[in-house]
């Protein structure tokens, strides 16, 4: 045994999760007993039918949500241990988020949308400022700091979105279906953004998609029905 | 700045820009608030103004005397022995004394009559005061404007600026009928606004004999002798009289007269801006429920990103304590515009019309603004602490 065990040790593990919603009396299980690890550095697509709970598995990678039984790690942390407002601080340093709809402030232009990550840093508006600079040119946004969202198309807007998420640096990108909204050229974009950050910059990302040609772009497919996961290496075809 | 407030700070500048999405029911909110701080400026003036009114009146060289254990006009009554006592004693009264020695003091009695009014034809009660030729120069912010003073004996009238303005056929010359006789108008005098100029002034026994209250005399007025006189007239009344007699200096009694009606209105006014008031905040509730609402998406991501529940809370307190402070504001400038001197009238002492300005000073207009920022305080603090509860995951999946 020559690895040491820190790096054995996966960078995102999932053991035991159980969760289910309560309608009114009535209770449905989503997952029972569901288990994952993922390396550092790693570019995961979840797939998987509607209401397979793809999007209640991100939130309880971003601890949104929590699990109802089991453990949830990230790194050092231990999310199902942590309560709300930890898990709250723990995710504007380790995560970044990127939503289907953009889920940006039609109020804020684009600069000041990117920058709402870094209002929860120490830092001074003048570093705020060249870092959204730094991450407008990364997506290739340059130059539009002064422009509002409704102004922008949707993959324009989604690149905002990818700003927005990776301007505090996280290691890790959490995404739901950030092409659902977007015509094909636009989605390829986005997805070679992503692969751009996956490879060039180290971002761990874990993907949430409908589209078979988007889940190419990843490193690894799960595919998770009926609250379990069955795996498609891609690298191993 | 802390982080706190920078995630505050530009949430509440996402809320304010948001606004127009929920225009119309922002706008009741302001509103409504605006409504409550008028209503309240408008029952707070009122009483004020009347206070204000009153108090000119009064001087403090000038006592009223009262007998029967009252302090009011109403249901005073003077024996006519302690009148002839007073007249009669040589020594120190604390009276003063006129060119010839004699004691200026004027008896007095008030009686209501009916008069029809200019504008809308009722019938108001004015005072008709009975005095003694000496009973004009004892009011000392008065003074005639026109024509001349009554003549004693006779049935002669001069009456206050403000009656001659809203009252038919009170020019001079003119014949009036007070009761059962006619009266003829002799001069017009003004007081500076005061309550006096509200009243009808005639000849003590012109007065007695037309309304059949021969001998009978209600209060004394005297002019003092320097600020020591009223100690002086109060030990000579307590030493001459079986029955109680008191002396008060009349803007005492003017004052105390402004506050019985003044606290009346106040009494109504605040309980009625309260209700309003309550009900006001419960629309602001309602309000800023659906400005959560409308925001949820907006409030979920930001605290997906990672900002804190205080931020969420104090944004949308925030929101909520400056739409009331616009309604404040509007309700402030807008009743001031309006019932800063407006002219009003009311039943004044004894029972007669009485004629006011509304008077919308700092302090009130502080109190009325307080109330309406109380609305928004008190019902923006559940929304915003509903806006901390907002639960992530289903308000974001709502955000398609
Ligand atoms: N907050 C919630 N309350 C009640 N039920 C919920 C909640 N969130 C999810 N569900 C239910 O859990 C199941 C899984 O939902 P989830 O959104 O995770 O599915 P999904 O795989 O992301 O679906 P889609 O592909 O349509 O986005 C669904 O049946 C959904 O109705
Ligand atoms: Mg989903």
């Amino acid at each position: 045994m020559t690895i040491t065990a820190q790096e054995a040790e996966p960078y995102i593990e999932l053991n035991g999760v159980r969760k289910g919603f309560k309608f009114g009396t009535e209770g449905i299980s989503i997952f029972s007993d569901l288990n994952l690890s993922i390396a550092r550095g790693d570019f995961v697509a979840v797939m998987g039918p509607s209401g397979s709970g793809k999007s209640t598995l991100l939130n309880i990678l971003s601890g949104i949500d929590s699990p109802d039984a089991g453990k949830v790690r990230i790194g050092k942390s231990h999310l199902d241990r942590m309560g709300e407002s930890a898990r709250s601080s723990w995710r504007a340093h380790n995560m970044g988020i990127v939503f289907q709809f953009y889920n940006l402030l039609p109020m804020l232009n684009t600069a000041q949308n990117v920058e709402l990550p870094l209002l929860l840093k120490p830092l001074t508006r003048r570093q705020r400022s060249a870092r959204v600079d730094t991450v407008l040119d990364l997506v290739g946004l340059n130059g539009r700091q002064k422009q509002y969202p409704n102004r922008m198309s949707g993959g324009q807007q989604q690149r905002v979105g990818i700003a927005r998420a990776i301007v505090a640096d996280p290691g890790l990108l959490l995404c739901d279906e950030p092409t659902g909204d977007l015509d094909r050229k636009s989605a390829n974009d986005i997805l070679e953004m992503l692969g751009f950050l996956n490879r060039e910059l180290n971002k761990t990302i874990v993907m949430v998609t409908h589209d078979p040609e988007a889940a190419r772009f990843a490193r690894r497919t799960l595919h998770l029905d009926k609250g379990t996961f069955i795996e498609q290496g891609m690298d191993s075809q | 700045m802390s982080s706190q407030f920078k995630q505050t700070f530009v949430m509440i500048r996402a809320n304010l820009g948001s606004l127009p999405r929920r225009a119309w029911i922002s706008l009741s909110m302001v509103l409504s608030v605006a409504l409550v701080v008028s209503v309240l400026i408008g029952f707070l003036s009122m009483a004020k103004g009347f206070e204000t009114a009153l108090a000119s009146a009064g001087s403090a060289s000038v006592a009223i005397i009262f007998g029967g254990g009252t302090n009011q006009e109403i249901g005073s009554d003077i024996p006519p022995e302690m009148i002839r006592n007073l007249k009669a004693s040589k020594g120190d009264t604390g009276i003063a004394r006129d060119a010839n020695g004699d004691l200026i003091v004027s008896r007095e009695t008030l009686v209501p009559v009916d008069v029809r009014r200019l504008a809308d034809g009722a019938d108001q009660a004015l005072a008709l005061r009975g005095m003694d030729p000496a009973g004009p120069s004892l009011r000392d912010g008065a003074a005639l404007s026109g024509g001349r003073l009554f003549a004693p004996g006779s049935r002669e009238i001069v009456v206050g600026k403000r009656i001659a303005s809203e009252f038919a056929g009170f020019d001079i010359g003119d014949k009036v009928r007070l009761g059962p006789l006619d009266w003829t108008v002799a001069g017009h005098f003004a007081a500076g606004g005061s309550a006096f100029e509200s009243e009808i002034w005639a000849d003590m026994e012109a007065v007695q004999s037309a309304f059949d209250r021969q001998g009978q005399v209600q209060t004394v007025r005297v002019r003092l002798d320097g600020p020591a006189g009223l100690k002086t007239l109060q030990a000579v009344l307590a030493a001459s009289s079986g029955t109680p007699i008191v002396a008060m200096p009349e803007v005492d009694f003017y004052v105390s007269q402004s506050e019985r009606i003044s606290s009346l209105i106040r009494l109504f006014g605040w309980p009625i801006a309260l209700l309003m008031a309550i009900g006001a905040t419960a629309g602001a509730l309602n309000t800023m429920m659906s400005s959560v609402s409308d925001r949820s998406v907006e409030i979920a991501t930001v605290r997906t990103l990672g900002f804190s529940r205080f931020a969420a809370f104090s944004a949308t307190w925030v929101e909520a304590m400056l739409m009331s402070l616009v309604g404040t504001c509007t309700g402030a400038i807008a009743s001031w515009l309006v019932f800063n001197g407006w002219q009003a009238s009311t039943l004044g002492a004894n029972n007669t019309q009485m004629a006011f300005q509304l008077s919308v000073t700092t302090d009130l207009m502080l109190q009325a603004s307080l109330l309406g920022l109380a609305i928004g305080i008190v019902g923006g603090a559940l929304p915003a602490f509903a806006a901390t509860r907002l639960p992530l995951a289903s308000a974001l999946r709502n955000s398609g």
